[in-house]
């Protein structure tokens, strides 16, 4: 009578397995060739793509800006979205959906017309520098396309309706009367999202921002339109090498050393949380 | 911190009830006098974070209105709106909607063709070291979506060295490279749904008689079918609004939209190409809707994403 659940998962466990083994093992095999020119590679494994990665002071700061970007990006994320997120999940009215169907259609909408919405907003004679240079807070039009600025602006764009999203499912599963007894009980508003909310939230919290984290990192879109040629972060750069540079091994490479340091940092924060969960300055 | 989630789905609590009432009268110490400020700067800084949210979308349907000579075509606020560009939408963005369609439905097929077994394998089947399995699954999503993009392309060279089959830009070999990603969101919001399914509804379908067949059909599928909505929607729009792995894939007179959009971009653009993002922004408007009718948007963000 019972069904042998485990051989239905079978099928579906070997197509994703070959592909994940597959392809993170080519690309990673790949790296540790020598770039010949027209996409040729060399035929006996060496580390001289990885040499030149940390010895190059253009890579090594690709590197340090797509770390920076990103975790710029993923902070305003969420300052940004968490109000947003515990506005809508505390809301008693029919109003929430509305609200919630806004992060929703934003989440969805590709970012490639959400970047080109940014483009023309920022533009010269776009609405933003015409109220500026109006106001007279600046004289020569601000732009945002080719800096910094743009690139976290564009990253926080891709990131923020999923982080509304993340967040919303962490504080749905915090209850309500948690936060009524507190109020009851005299606590203040902040007082009350100070020692309640933000202690419950905390561990959610975390896992919603590693997983920010990790889109900003592999974002190529936003970083690529926004970047305009002039700031390069590791996705655009590996783009960069494939298409215009068609060198396979250095794009593998620099593949390989953005998913090292995803998964690094990735195990430094779990570390870190363990770490303070024990020392018990986070309550999980 | 152990809380029982049944508790949460049922909105009228007893304990809710409870401390509703209790707030009706003022207990413990009088609420301060004056206006709530905290309240008001919420509000203030949400309405903030919906202009940023939505300030790029509502730009790109504002400036498509726009109906003025051409060379001064990308305008917002647009003057003398009119609906020109509408008409003036290239064959080539056409197509490469066209071609985003088709493989966004496919590939949402096809992530729940392999995402629903794997996931009532993961709640039940009677395996060892299911955190790993689960992981698995998962690593898709872990994995920067430009990496993934790269490892496929280099995949596909190194297949068709040995083989003579070359995938890369061809319709096969993208629906591989977006169904590998899809498929996690079906795998997610599916097991979300089953690790709060009642068994005994299987059970009670057992004893009065029913197969095995016909239950899964009859009472398992019913019940995990908002989880499926919810990852196809997720599968479906990832793969409709995919760039980093469609760039690596897609090959020139045979690009997606997103594909179009951005190189669109890079080069001088055409007006026309805000008027074909704008039904874009439209249609995702209506599928939203069209989710809402069908299962409800609290139930799709409840199955949970990732």
């Amino acid at each position: 009578m019972k069904t042998r659940w485990e051989f239905v998962l079978l099928p579906s466990f070997v197509i994703i397995g070959i592909l994940i083994v597959a392809s993170q093992y080519v690309f990673l095999n790949g790296s540790f060739y020598k770039d010949m020119g027209l996409g040729r590679i060399g035929d006996s494994a060496t580390m001289v793509n990885y040499i030149r990665f940390f010895t190059d002071s253009f890579y090594l700061n690709t590197l340090w800006i797509t770390i920076k970007t990103s975790a710029l990006a993923s902070i305003f994320t969420l300052i940004l979205g968490f109000p947003v997120a515990y506005l809508i999940a505390r809301m008693r009215s029919h109003w929430s959906m509305l609200l919630l169907a806004g992060i929703v259609v934003a989440t969805f909408v590709t970012i490639v017309i959400k970047v080109f919405g940014l483009i023309i907003l920022f533009s010269a004679d776009g609405l933003i520098n015409q109220v500026l240079m109006g106001i007279g807070i600046v004289d020569r039009p601000y732009t945002i396309i080719g800096n910094q600025t743009g690139v976290v602006v564009g990253l926080m764009h891709f990131t923020l309706g999923f982080g509304v999203l993340l967040l919303y499912s962490v504080i749905q599963t915090i209850p309500r009367s948690l936060e009524e007894a507190a109020q009851i009980h005299g606590a203040s508003r902040w007082r009350m999202h100070m020692r309640v909310l933000l202690p419950l939230s905390l561990p959610g919290v975390t896992v919603g921002a590693l997983m920010i984290f990790n889109m900003s990192m592999g974002a190529f879109t936003s970083a690529a339109l926004l970047g305009g040629g002039r700031v390069f972060t590791l996705p655009v750069l590996i783009q960069r090498t494939v298409m215009m540079e068609v060198k396979y091994s250095m794009a593998g490479t620099l593949a390989a050393v953005l998913l090292v340091t995803v998964l690094l940092i990735n195990l430094l924060a779990i570390f870190l949380i363990r770490r303070l969960r024990a020392a018990r300055l986070v309550i999980a | 911190m152990a809380i029982d989630k049944s508790n949460q789905t049922s909105s009228y609590s007893s304990m809710d009830m409870v401390t509703r009432l209790a707030a009706r009268r003022p207990v413990g110490p009088p609420p301060k006098r004056g206006l709530p400020w905290g309240k008001y700067f919420h509000y203030f800084f949400c309405s903030l974070s919906y202009i940023f949210l939505l300030s790029p979308m509502i730009v790109v349907i504002g400036a498509s209105l726009h109906g003025g000579e051409y060379y001064t075509a990308i305008k917002f606020p647009p003057d003398e709106p009119s609906l020109q560009w509408y008409w003036k939408i290239p064959k080539g963005q056409l197509e490469a909607l066209g071609l985003s369609f088709g493989l966004a439905g496919l590939t949402a097929l096809g992530a729940c063709i392999i995402g629903i077994p794997a996931a009532l394998g993961i709640v039940r089947g009677k395996i060892p070291g299911k955190t790993l399995i689960s992981a698995v699954f998962r690593a898709p999503l872990q994995i920067p979506a430009i990496v993934t993009g790269i490892a496929f392309l280099q995949l596909y060279y190194l297949f068709g060295d040995a083989t003579g089959l070359y995938f890369q830009g061809t319709f096969l070999g993208l629906y591989i490279g977006h169904l590998f990603v899809a498929t996690p969101y079906v795998v997610g919001t599916v097991t979300a749904i089953l690790q709060r399914f009642d068994t005994r509804l299987e059970e009670a379908s057992f004893s009065l008689g029913a197969s095995k067949l016909s239950t899964f059909r009859r009472v398992t599928l019913p019940v995990i079918m908002p989880g499926v909505y919810a990852g196809a929607l997720y599968a479906f729009m990832v793969s409709f609004g995919d760039v980093p792995i469609s760039i690596f894939l897609t090959a020139p007179g045979f690009v997606t939209y997103p594909i179009e959009l951005f190189y669109g971009m890079e080069n001088d653009f055409d007006p026309s190409i805000l008027a074909s993002a704008s039904l874009v922004i439209f249609f995702c408007l209506l599928v939203l809707l069209g989710m809402q009718k069908l299962v409800g948007l609290d139930t799709l963000l409840r199955s949970g994403s990732r």
